[in-house]
């Protein structure tokens, strides 16, 4: 009876385990703190404390670990992917948006107020290159082979190509007002142009304009979806989400999402989880209804990861 | 404290996605998104500062006058006085202004590889217990307000400057605001040095100035209060910031500087606890200076400061 009622607990407890693996993490900016949100009752579990203004995350190459940005507190956290446990803290100067390369040798960070580039060692964390890059620094994307990344300029309407082996600038072109969001997509740079309705697609080899694709007021971030088959794109201004196809880059459909919406994530089940800037919330997006559910989440909601992702738990 | 902050985070989010975002859109403005959110929070801030002033303050000022005046013209600029500090653009630019360095100096602090002040870092165990943090701050920096205050009296050009705070006979709450341009930059030097120093958050500093404002104004008040025997103590009450408003203190010779608590008059000796309310003013300054209007009293604190620094000023 004893070992029946000790397996039941056992089982009980990695069921709970097991649920409470499926987490939100959202970055509010103005908490300061990452909520962490049960993705399947939809309820915040708890609020991590950061310590000034927290905006951006990203998972190390490794997976074991998910960095969260804060600018305002000079501080990189890293936080368990899991549970969000603590691991540890290491000071930053400034750091607003971070990208891992896709071969996980560097970190490129973007100091927005302090308008400088930094390039880490993606293992070690050790400042390889520092690029003065006025003005305001904010979105970052690589080629697949790593030896460069682009950075959006907000405030200087340009983009900047920069290698990240010697840290020199090899282009800064301007590529429309106050670019955001920046996606390699197969040999071209989309840029999502925020002062604008549409994202530049870009020539890499010198940021020449090849084409626009026209989506909404205030074209901010974009996204591949999970099959890669898609990117998503969040209108700041006009409230909505375009979907276009990678490869055609057509627009295949409009979500209308207000509130601000700003970084999102896809879940397993389809659903889509986009950070409501203004709103206070993360928003639950049905794709294909086009409805969603609002979940009440800290101050000014940035940065948001699902950890359903393929990591090491 | 989560209640408000979410309150004004939530009006700030809604003017900036349908007023402020569409038009900075519409003027090809939108490298300044990040701002116009904070100005908007400010906004915010302010008018809620300016309301509960008044909701709290007006009906007290005429249940239990002081003083009663047939005419209240000069209080009138007091009123322009405040709504230009509280609900204008002078907040959000001393906050840019100050994010800015404080990014900047933080920022050359942790390539040196030490890590930025703050009661946090010094303190880990005050990580995530922001009203407690939120309170030593607000005790922090009124000790260094008392210093800040009683500087500005001691030395002939600053008060110059303050003396314009001091003109007003007609003292009400909406007479904290009436400062000099000059003084109030000296001031916002005064604070962002201080802020820089101890590490508070920019975003922290709007709620913190929030809650000191408006005890500030309530200590001017025209309204016969006290807060007792104990509370006397405890928080700055209307009739011990009027002493200190008194004809008699203006000048070098005032006391109770303590702009929120008055241990720090009572630590250093400045601490007045008569039980009178005086007549204000400060018999020293033009005319100008107590009934003009808002640039009138501007040019005549520039004008004392020149003579105060002037060849014959001693």
């Amino acid at each position: 009876m004893r070992f029946a009622l000790a397996v039941a607990v056992l089982a009980a407890l990695s069921w709970q385990t097991a649920r409470a693996a499926h987490l939100a993490f959202v970055v509010d900016s103005r908490d300061p703190g990452v909520g962490v949100i049960d993705m399947d009752s939809k309820q915040e579990l708890r609020s991590i404390p950061m310590l000034r203004e927290p905006n951006h995350l990203v998972l190390t190459p490794d997976g074991k670990s998910l960095i969260v940005a804060d600018d305002g507190g000079n501080a990189l956290f890293f936080l368990d992917p899991d549970n969000g446990n603590f691991q540890r803290r290491i000071a930053a100067a400034d750091p607003y948006q971070l990208q891992f390369s896709p071969n996980g040798q560097f970190l490129t960070v973007a100091g927005f107020a302090r308008a400088q580039i930094d390039i880490y060692d993606g293992n070690t964390f050790a400042l390889l290159h520092r690029i003065h890059a006025r003005a305001e620094p904010s979105h970052i994307a690589y080629t697949p082979n790593s030896d460069t990344v682009f950075v959006s300029l907000q405030a200087s309407d340009s983009l900047v190509a920069i290698s990240t082996v010697t840290g020199n600038v090899l282009w800064k072109v301007k590529v429309g007002l106050t670019p955001a969001g920046v996606l390699w997509d197969r040999g071209k740079v989309l840029v999502g142009i925020m002062g604008s309705n549409y994202v530049a697609v870009v020539d890499p080899a010198d940021g020449h304009e090849i084409r626009r694709i026209v989506t909404d007021k205030g074209a901010h971030n974009l996204f591949y979806s999970p099959d890669g088959r898609q990117i998503w794109i969040c209108n700041r201004v006009a409230g909505s989400i375009s979907v276009i196809d990678a490869k055609s880059l057509d627009l295949i459909r409009s979500y209308r999402l207000p509130g601000g919406p700003d970084d999102l994530d896809f879940a397993p089940d389809g659903k889509v989880w986009v950070a409501r800037r203004f709103a206070e919330s993360v928003a639950v997006l049905d794709p294909v209804s086009g409805n969603f559910l609002v979940i009440p989440v800290g101050l000014s909601p940035h940065g948001i990861w699902l950890n359903t992702h393929p990591h090491k738990g | 404290m989560n209640f408000f902050s979410e309150f004004a985070d939530r009006g700030a989010g809604w003017m900036q996605e349908h007023w402020l975002l569409p038009l900075l859109y519409q003027f090809h403005l939108m490298q300044w998104e990040d701002i116009s959110y904070g100005w908007a929070l400010f906004a915010i801030y302010g008018l809620v500062q300016v309301v509960a002033t008044y909701a709290v303050c007006m009906p007290l000022e005429r249940a239990r006058p002081i003083e009663r005046w047939a005419s209240q013209k000069a209080v009138i600029t007091d009123v322009i006085y405040t709504l230009v500090m509280r609900v204008g653009l002078v907040p959000i630019m001393a906050f840019v202004a100050f994010y800015t360095v404080q990014t900047w100096v933080n920022g050359f602090i942790v390539d040196a590889g030490w890590i930025p002040p703050s009661l946090e870092t010094i303190f880990p165990v005050l990580l995530g217990h922001p009203v407690v943090v939120f309170i030593l701050y607000l005790i922090i920096l009124d000790f260094a307000d008392y210093w800040r205050h009683r500087l500005s009296h001691r030395f002939r050009w600053w008060y110059s400057l303050h003396s314009l705070h001091h003109a007003q006979r007609q003292m009400t709450f909406w007479s904290d605001d009436r400062n000099h341009l000059l003084d109030d930059l000296i001031s916002a030097f005064w604070f962002g040095a201080i802020a820089l120093l101890i590490g508070v958050a920019p975003m922290q500093f709007p709620l913190l100035v929030l809650v000191a404002r408006f005890l500030e104004s309530f200590s001017h008040a025209n309204t016969r209060i006290s807060f007792g025997p104990i509370g006397e103590y405890l928080l700055v009450s209307p009739r011990f910031h009027r002493l200190h408003h008194g004809i008699r203190a203006a000048g070098r010779r005032s006391v109770n500087y303590g702009a929120i608590f008055p241990w720090w008059d009572m630590m250093f000796g400045s601490a007045d606890f008569a039980p009178v309310y005086a007549p204000t003013g400060d018999p020293s300054a033009d005319e100008a200076m107590h009934s003009g209007s808002y640039w009138a009293q501007q040019r005549s604190g520039l004008r004392r400061l020149a003579r105060a620094l002037g060849p014959k000023a001693g």
